[in-house]
């Protein structure tokens, strides 16, 4: 008995001794001499030097910040946040004239897909549109300068989530809405949701000249959600697709009501024909918009059963295919435009929803693709080696895939619940096939702790081989949506303002500022240089103005400084005030002096060594 | 009237008649100013009738130090300029059409006073801005005279001044005009 105690000791103490040699034993030394060496290759590919650029720009979204991001790629260092929907104290946006009306008193937007404009199918690098999830507006970013150019209200909308996606040549800008409501924002009770709700499409178009937004027209759908979605190219050129949720009409705790019926729809439709039939004056106008009901006319619209709650639709570089992604339903579905086409030719119908003609899902369908395991794919990014990329929110995973066979080549983890992926030029009919970039909704402890709230994080994929690399992960600021990787040749940014004689409010020469006053406005038309002011030539103190309380005033300046970099700022002490005035630009700050008082007026943005004597004096005097 | 001066030497002088034409269009003259902040450089490029380059740039640094603004107003040579080289240009030609050898020496002497007056006057231009400095400038700079040719370091710029195409076109002139007194020398 004690002997044999014994010997089971000694053999469980082996065995111990074995299991921890195993587990905690440096047996692979090697292995990570050869992760030192990879980690240095990783970081040769990353490493701009000094004096070098990045090769693409990814131009981000900034969700519910309102802003864009501008990140350089593969350095994934960030070059500049440009508010697009949020004020913006740094840069003065939403401070001056134009830019607060342009906001129009709102102080936020949820931004969360951009587009670049687009020429046959491929990014033409002149203007960035964002859409405004949370108050239904559309943004044109001038990529000439990053400044937002032109912001558009969108009535009888509910939160255009679904855009913003360009046809093929920017002939519009489309955004589907993601909530239904009642047109006009009227009133209508939930109970009556299926009769008084509608989902809405809001077709944009933009002056490049002008740097304007129309509203074109809206498509008035049936009250589902409208997801995601993309415009056909080449030979699906005239189309747009859509997902949708929400097919159950659910108006309360959508998590379970809106996911009973197992096929959702992919919605297409003609934009062409719409186009045409508006033309005609085929439209009822609602809030000033012309609306078209897309089922009054034979082959504007069809469905598409999908498998449940799909989240993304994206189109193939050659325009032949489009790619869902299930969300709920763990695998990728491929259809293909060719064959729906062929079944619309023939009026080969399966069903008929909401007076929108089905197609058969297996006469569209070509196959679905689904990697075991990996679970909530959101999003399909393109190379140019025919391969499809998808993000797997749940998994946390990229998978990469043969679009024509369905054959799964590579998966790779990505840091924690991807939402969007960006390819390098990954959604045009050209993509790179450079690099990827996995958008994290979820980065843990990537990262040096910020508190309870950590940062979002994105990572970086080289994609040009077989297999795709892990390259590094960067922190981000709340919360990236979509992004675009633009080629650094395709956009072409202004070095300065060109002086222009004729420019409204402008001033070009110190001699020249003066200021003239008419009742109780005061117009100040001044001039910025290093370093300092010029409000009025003939005072005897140029850069000191008196109002009196009560006026409404106005500052017209230019940057008459035509020099790289030289951006002058313009602050009023105690007002609540900034603005700037980039080299060669001219810009309005308007307000109503109506505390009396002695305010300093300074330079906020760095210019020159004598950057801190560049002030002045706004002086109002109280009424008696 | 006796010709004296040969074919050759004529063509000779037509050639210098119209190089004097083309250099209305080029630059005689530059500056190029280098400082850390502008590494890509600025430049001044004069022509015969304009000034060109980053003048307004160079007028904001050069406030600092209390320089006078540069514009062509407040070089008045400018205007009178392209008549000059034109009539440099009717004289050569006119010298080429009477080929006489007594002419070309006045030509020539003419050129190379109209030469050194050029000069003359450019260095007045450099002394008088280099020196006439705003007493009341921010920052405090010994006066100074910028070379027609050569480096100077004023503050933190390195400056280069240089002839560029339209005085080499000038110097060509010049061999271009006295091409003929070697070719119709006295044997
Ligand atoms: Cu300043």
């Amino acid at each position: 008995m004690k002997r044999k105690g014994i010997i089971s000791a000694v053999s469980g103490l082996a065995a111990g001794v074995l299991v921890a040699a195993v587990f905690f034993a440096d047996f692979n030394k090697e292995e990570k001499a050869s992760s030192a060496a990879d980690n240095k290759s990783k970081a040769e590919k990353v490493y701009v030097p000094y004096g070098e650029y990045d090769d693409y720009y990814m131009l981000a979204s900034g969700g519910h910040s309102g802003q864009l991001f501008v990140y350089g790629v593969p350095s994934m260092r960030k070059i500049r946040t440009v508010p697009v929907f949020t004020p913006d104290p740094a840069t003065g946006y939403g401070y001056d004239e134009n830019t607060k009306k342009m906001l129009g008193g709102y102080t936020w937007g949820d931004f969360h897909h951009p587009a670049v404009s687009e020429t046959k199918g491929d990014y033409d690098g002149e203007f960035l549109f964002a859409n405004d999830v949370g108050n239904n507006r559309v943004a044109a970013v001038d990529l000439s300068t990053f400044h937002t150019a032109d912001i558009m209200s969108l009535p009888n909308m509910g939160g255009p989530h679904a855009g913003v996606f360009v046809t093929e040549n920017t002939e519009y800008i489309a955004l589907p809405t993601r909530f239904a409501r009642p047109l006009g924002g009227k009133y209508a009770e939930l109970d009556k949701y299926k009769e008084e709700y509608k989902g809405v499409v809001s077709m944009a178009k933009f002056d490049r000249d002008k740097k304007k937004f129309n509203l074109a027209y809206q498509i008035m759908l049936p009250p589902w959600s409208y997801d995601l979605s993309d415009a056909g190219k080449k030979m699906s050129g005239d189309w747009i697709v859509m997902t949708t949720y929400n097919t159950e009409f659910a108006t309360t705790n959508l998590e379970i009501n809106a996911s009973q019926n197992d096929r959702d729809y992919i919605v297409l439709i003609n934009w062409k024909k719409l186009e045409g039939e508006v033309a005609k004056g085929n439209y009822k106008e609602i809030e000033g918009v012309k609306m078209v009901d897309p089922r009054d006319y034979k082959g504007a619209i069809y469905a598409i059963p999908v498998s449940k709650s799909p989240h993304g639709v994206d189109v193939t570089p050659d325009g032949k295919r489009f790619i869902a992604a299930g969300k709920l339903a763990p695998l990728m579905t491929v259809f293909s435009f060719e064959k729906a086409f062929e079944a619309i030719e023939k009026e080969d119908y399966s069903d008929e929803k909401f007076g929108i003609p089905v197609l058969p899902y297996k006469k569209v369908m070509e196959r679905e693709v689904d990697p075991p395991g990996a679970l909530g794919p959101l999003h399909t990014q393109f190379d140019d080696k025919g391969n499809a990329y998808n993000t797997m929110f749940i998994s946390s995973e990229v998978v990469k895939w043969k679009v024509d066979t369905g054959e799964v080549i590579d998966r790779k983890p990505s840091y924690f619940s991807p939402g969007h992926s960006s390819a390098a030029e990954g959604d045009t009919v050209d993509p790179d096939g450079k690099w990827l970039v996995a958008l994290n909704k979820i980065a843990k402890d990537n990262f040096l702790s910020v508190g309870p709230s950590h940062p979002e994080s994105m990572d970086l994929f080289d994609i040009s081989g077989e297999e795709m690399e892990h390259i590094m992960a960067a922190p981000v600021d709340p919360e990236p949506h979509y992004a675009q990787i633009v080629h650094k040749d395709k956009i072409k940014p202004k070095k300065l303002y060109e002086k222009d004689e004729k420019r409204k409010n402008a001033v070009w020469s110190k001699e020249d500022a003066h200021i003239e006053r008419k009742g109780n406005e005061v117009h100040v038309y001044g001039v910025a240089l290093r370093s300092k002011f010029v409000f009025d030539a003939k005072s005897d103190r140029p850069d000191a103005v008196t109002v009196n309380q009560g006026d409404r005033v106005f500052f017209h300046m230019t940057n008459i400084d035509l020099d790289q970099d030289i951006t002058h700022g313009f602050g009023i002490n105690d007002y609540n005030l900034n603005f700037e005035v980039q080299p060669g630009q001219t810009n309005t700050l308007e307000f109503v002096a109506d505390q009396a008082g002695t305010f300093p007026i300074y330079c906020t943005n760095f210019c020159s060594a004598l950057h801190q004597e560049m002030s002045g004096y706004l002086l109002v005097k109280p009424k008696e | 009237m006796k010709k004296n001066l040969s074919v050759a030497s004529m063509i000779s002088l037509i050639i210098a008649a119209v190089l004097i034409v083309i250099s209305i269009f080029i630059p005689w003259w530059g500056m190029k100013f280098f400082a850390p902040q502008y590494p890509e450089g600025l430049d001044i490029i004069v022509y015969p009738t304009t000034l060109d380059g980053d003048i307004e740039v160079v007028n904001g640094l050069n406030h600092y130090i209390g320089m006078k603004e540069f514009s062509n107003q407040s070089f008045p040579e400018l205007a009178y300029m392209p008549y000059i080289v034109i009539s440099f240009a009717v004289l050569t030609l006119l010298v080429a059409f009477l080929r006489k050898k007594s002419f070309l020496f006045g030509l020539i002497i003419l050129y190379v006073i109209g030469g050194i007056v050029g000069l003359l006057d450019m260095y007045r231009w450099l002394k008088k801005f280099g020196t006439e400095l705003d007493p009341k400038a921010p920052i405090d700079l010994d006066p100074f005279v910028p070379p027609i040719i050569g480096e100077n370091t004023i503050a933190n710029f390195v400056t280069n001044s240089y002839f560029t195409y339209g005085g080499y076109l000038l110097g060509i002139v010049f061999i271009l005009m006295i091409f003929p007194l070697w070719k119709d020398r006295k044997k």
